[in-house]
């Protein structure tokens, strides 16, 4: 080892050893910061590589694949596409939903994928356990036959020929299991988890027959992939999409990229917040060794080593930090992954779980590299400041008693312009709008508000201490000890004003999100209270719980209708349907319903004009309402046309109206329902919203539907009929469970903020051990020491709180008006949350006396001899 | 562990001025700590107005300090973010004496050490004999019967140091104070009304006037 490395250990390692606390502090600090950001990263990168993975299974060998709506594909397109030139083989593919029952129980969602067994018997990556002898293949392809994969097995304790009750739909089937799937290789594949079916009993079990969801496939290999899919796309309907299948996870990337985008900075908040407590131990570490520093530039040391020894030293922090933060990171992805995942399935796509540690099992050191890289980084980033400031110090002055917080002085006045200078760069820079969807001005705006508001922080240290006389005045002990303690705060408003800018940040964007969700509830609470307005709605088993795949499992027969209309106390009944299509690349919500009747019954939030005026007219004139994201996305307005690519040809519709809507950030039209099953040939309903007689009783005619319904799934599972107070409850389950990461998020930066109060608490308390043991000598009680160190930790938490309430309103404004209307196209109304507002001041101030109190029962308890000994 | 005192025994009748004179590290600091309380001993006891201090807990050491006890350092000790008369005043704030009995006992003092020019100024703003007057307005604020004095003119020049031993002497004679001063001062000690000379944590001997002193 170089001698100039070793010197420099040395010296690392006697300072960790003289301050083994500090040490602690900010290695948890760093590491609390590390587990965020590593935690969210890994958990993303697992949700969309599981997705990713049984998607790519599922294709095996294919190069394209053919897809029309969600409604699937007509059989005999099948035989068009083994004409076009290119194609080496298609087969049919159905990827459906259905649920494991167990007895009256639905237990489980299960992927089914029906595959033409005898011509893919060995082509998809799996194998089946059964020999495959003429009977037994003959068996196969029994309309009740499933093969189950090997994890399920076991799960369900299954094998061969024993049944299973699947859950299709509405209807209940009993399977029986024709063989078990086992993966062709020893790694771990998706097949463990799906259940197959041969394409024919799959189209029967679906009701799905003449139709598939799918057409997968291969490519002549002396042909070009995308020469290929040109020729099928010239010959195919122009609604019908080829694509490769590495596409789809591209696209689900896509739609959750806004979503995964904020998580992940939200998650570097704690990384930003460490850095606070970097910049603040290192401080410390220079003010402290002011004298060694001086000694080392005498015996010749040069400035770019002393620079150095600091730098090394926050990278020893780093490192450490890193791999205690990625090893906690990595546990709490285990958690966040099924967190995120139905967060994703709830708003965007279905996408499974995790597969118990796909990303990081394999990748476990790439993430602890990643981890421990993200703990140096920052931490070195954090210690520039102050490592900079050890390497220009004066050799004379650092060798004689001389204060070089003074020196300092004059930067607070510079320092402050500059924050106000920022403030007015935040506010230019939340004008632009986003970059390729991306609010890059917006997240720069919210990072100059923070810095600004951090560039302040040092005046209001040595800004606010009003001298006050107290001599002369009664119960001057309190009035005394506070003045003592502001005064020896205001004469740090460097380290200080780091601290406060830690608790600053923390607390701007635990307010900041706290108003933007707040706000965002209580416009999401106004739409539905406005536009959910059925008294009952009849719907699928598994509605709303977003994790299937495909649309049968999330459809009722139409002629429902007619048993619901009978009921008495019905007044009125909807059909509503929701498919997923595309338009302009985009995957955009198609809703059918009746218009005339919603318009009668319901409403929808409009931007322009009455809604049962809007709504009679689009049914009037086949025309289209768009939601306000869409609207905004595709450029279009009230008045304009829009081109879909409907199954029957490609139509131009007018669009009567733009209506605001929360329950996709994907976007949605609406249309008649008579003109979506002219168009797209499907008469299912995903859902009946029905309408009572006044003083119908809710309950009886909820027990009624439910009895007569059970008679028409034919022993399946009953549709769920939800009560309006029901489903209102449930969208906001949805919406809080979306966002309960965020405030996990939120939480860990105040810890790190927190952790930062006791670090300069204790700097204070160590700086100050000769004032405090001669007040113990002079007649100052332990207490009394204690009080003075709260009084500090209380004043620092005043001005931060103060800075972060001021932070978080602004930062509500960003994230309201700029950050999320660019990311996701919502309009929130923004209200300013009173109660929680006050909750979270209380929760940072208590946490600041907390945080405080440790400190200072510590400098209570200090021997006084040491303390006036002490030079 | 380093013994710092061994076979101290000494007995101070109220009104006396006593000297302790040693090299460094022969247990003075020590001896003085020990009487304010501010250390305490291993074993042995120190008796003060007749009262045992064996066993008195941490209050009960800070309220005979607050009362009895005044202290004046060598590095004067005084609190850099308070004016000269609230650093005066400190003591009878931590009693948490009434405003008026305070702002009076704290312009006596500063009359008594000839600083009520100097009231509204920081430390940092004063001379170092200017400090240390203030350290011993601060140190008899409360009115002590018992003033102990830990080098007090180790830090000012030898000018500005006989007219601080002649203000404690005079202070302390006024006030009926006992006083205990530790000094490496010949000129300082010669102030006391006698001289304990200490070495290795041992009384030595007490000489009664300062020319028989002999110098360690």
């Amino acid at each position: 080892m170089p001698a100039l490395l070793r010197a420099l250990l040395l010296l690392l390692t006697s300072h960790v050893r003289q301050w083994p606390l500090r040490t602690l502090l900010t290695i948890v600090g760093v590491a609390l910061g590390v587990s965020a950001s590593v935690a969210v990263r890994t958990a993303n990168v697992d949700v969309l590589r599981s997705f990713e993975q049984a998607v790519m299974t599922v294709a095996g060998p294919t190069t394209l694949e053919v897809s029309g709506s969600e409604t699937g594909l007509d059989e005999q397109v099948i035989t068009r596409v083994r004409t076009i030139d290119g194609v080496a083989a298609a087969s049919p593919v159905i990827l459906q939903t259905a649920v494991h029952m167990r007895g009256e129980q639905a237990d489980q969602a299960v992927q089914v994928v029906g595959l033409d067994l005898l011509a893919e018997f060995n082509t998809r990556g799996f194998r089946m356990s059964q020999p495959a002898t003429e009977s037994q293949l003959m068996g196969m392809i029994q309309p009740e036959a499933v093969f189950l994969g090997a994890k399920l097995a076991t799960e369900w304790n299954l094998s061969v020929d024993d049944q299973v009750d699947l859950l299709i739909g509405t209807r209940r089937l009993t399977c029986r299991v024709a063989g078990i799937l086992q993966n062709e290789s020893d790694r771990t594949s998706s097949w463990e988890r799906m259940a197959v079916m041969d394409i024919a009993a799959a189209q029967i079990s679906f009701e799905m027959i003449g139709k598939v969801d799918r057409i997968d496939i291969v490519t002549d290999e002396k042909k070009a992939v995308e020469e290929v899919a040109q020729n099928l796309r010239t010959v195919l309907p122009s609604y019908m999409t080829v694509e490769r299948p590495a596409n789809r996870t591209k696209q689900v990337e896509q739609m959750v990229r806004a979503f995964r985008l904020n998580l992940t900075v939200l998650s570097w908040v704690g990384l930003l917040v460490g850095m606070f407590l970097i910049y603040n131990t290192m401080a410390f570490a220079v003010a402290q060794r002011r004298r060694e520093i001086g000694i080392y530039r005498a015996i010749g040391m040069t400035q770019s080593r002393v620079a150095v020894l600091f730098l090394m030293e926050a990278g020893f922090f780093g490192l450490l930090g890193g791999i205690v933060g990625t090893a906690a990171g990595v546990t709490l992805a285990q958690e966040l992954v099924t967190l995120l995942s139905r967060t994703i399935s709830d708003l965007y796509a279905p996408v499974g779980a995790g597969e118990g540690g796909l990303a990081w099992a394999a990748q476990f050191w790439s993430i602890m590299l990643e981890g421990i890289l993200i703990g140096c980084v920052v931490s070195m980033i954090g210690a520039i400041g102050p490592s900079l400031d050890a390497s220009r110090t004066t050799t004379v002055r650092a060798l004689s008693p001389g204060d070089y917080e003074a020196s300092r002085q004059l930067r607070v006045g510079m320092l402050a312009v500059m924050g106000l200078s920022l403030l007015v760069v935040t506010g230019f820079l939340s004008l632009p709008g986003p970059i390729r969807g991306v609010p890059i001005s917006g997240y720069t705006a919210t990072l100059s508000l923070l810095a600004g508001l951090a560039c302040l922080a040092p005046i209001c240290v040595t800004g606010l201490p009003r001298r006050r006389q107290y001599v002369g005045r009664d119960g001057g002990v309190r009035g005394v000890m506070r003045g003592i303690a502001v005064e020896h705060a205001s004469r740090s408003p460097g380290r200080n004003g780091v601290t406060i800018s830690a608790l600053m940040v923390g607390l701007a964007i635990m307010i900041g999100v706290l108003v933007m969700v707040r706000s965002f509830r209580h416009t999401v609470e106004l739409w539905v209270t406005d536009t959910v307005l059925a008294d009952l709605v009849v719907a699928p088993s598994m509605w709303l719980r977003g994790t299937e795949i495909g649309s049968i499992g999330r459809s009722l027969p139409p002629l429902w209708l007619n048993v619901l209309s009978s009921i008495p106390e019905v007044a009125a009944v909807d059909s509503y349907r929701d498919v997923r299509i595309e338009v302009n690349g985009q995957r955009v919500a198609v809703v059918s319903r009746d218009l005339q009747l919603h318009a009668q019954w319901s409403r929808y939030l409009v931007r322009k004009g009455e809604s049962s005026e809007q709504l009679r007219r689009a049914a009037e004139i086949r025309g289209l309402l768009v939601s306000e994201v869409l609207a905004d996305r595709l450029g279009v307005e009230e008045g304009s046309t829009l081109e879909i690519l409907t199954p029957s040809g490609p139509t131009r519709f007018p669009i009567v109206a733009v209506f605001y809507d929360y329950s996709t950030d994907g976007g949605k039209l609406l249309m008649d329902r008579a003109l979506y099953q002219s168009l797209w040939h499907d008469d299912l309903v995903t859902v009946f919203p029905v309408y009572l007689n006044d003083g119908a009783s809710i309950d009886r005619v909820r027990e009624r539907i439910t009895h007569q319904l059970s008679d028409a799934v034919g022993g399946g599972l009953p549709p769920l009929v939800i009560s309006n107070t029901e489903l209102r409850k449930e969208i906001l389950e949805i919406f809080d469970r979306t966002f309960l990461l965020t405030y996990v998020l939120e939480a860990i930066a105040v810890v790190i903020a927190m952790l930062g109060i006791v670090n300069t608490l204790v700097t204070s308390v160590l700086e100050r051990r000769r004032e405090f043991a001669t007040l113990r000598a002079i007649g100052g009680s332990a207490e009394q020491i204690r009080q003075l160190v709260l009084w500090e930790a209380a004043y620092l938490g005043v001005i931060g709180i103060a800075l972060g309430l001021v932070g978080g309103g602004l930062l509500s404004l960003l994230l309201i008006k700029v950050i999320n209307k660019q990311s996701f196209g919502w309009t929130i109304q923004m209200i300013v949350p009173i109660g929680a507002l006050v909750q979270a001041v209380m929760l940072a101030g208590i946490a600041t006396l907390v945080a405080g109190y440790f400190p200072a029962r510590w400098a209570a308890r200090q021997p006084v001899v040491e303390g006036l000994r002490d030079e | 562990m380093v013994e710092a005192l061994r076979d101290v025994s000494l007995e101070i009748k109220p009104g006396e001025f006593c000297a302790f004179v040693g090299s460094s590290g022969c247990g003075k600091s020590t001896l003085l700590n020990l009487v304010a309380g501010l250390d305490l001993p291993t074993s042995g006891e120190i008796v003060l107005d007749g009262r045992s201090t064996h066993n008195l807990t941490s209050y009960e050491w800070t309220k005979i300090r607050r009362e009895t006890i005044g202290i004046v350092f060598q590095a004067f000790h005084l609190v850099h973010g308070l004016t000269a008369e609230e650093n005066i005043a400190l003591p009878l704030m931590l009693r948490g004496e009434n405003g008026r009995e305070i702002a009076q006992r704290a312009e006596e003092m500063l009359d008594r050490v000839g600083m009520s020019h100097r009231r509204r100024h920081r430390p940092a703003e004063l001379s170092g004999g200017e400090q240390q007057r203030i350290a011993i307005a601060r140190a008899l604020v409360h009115g002590p019967r018992l003033l102990l004095a830990d080098e007090p003119t180790g830090n000012i020049d030898s000018h500005q140091g006989a007219a601080i031993m002649a203000l404690i002497r005079e202070l302390a004679i006024s006030g009926r104070q006992t006083v205990l001063l530790v000094t490496h001062s010949a000129q300082a000690a010669q102030t006391a009304d006698y001289v304990w000379t200490m070495r290795d944590g041992r009384l030595v001997s007490r000489t009664e006037h300062m020319t028989e002193l002999v110098t360690p």
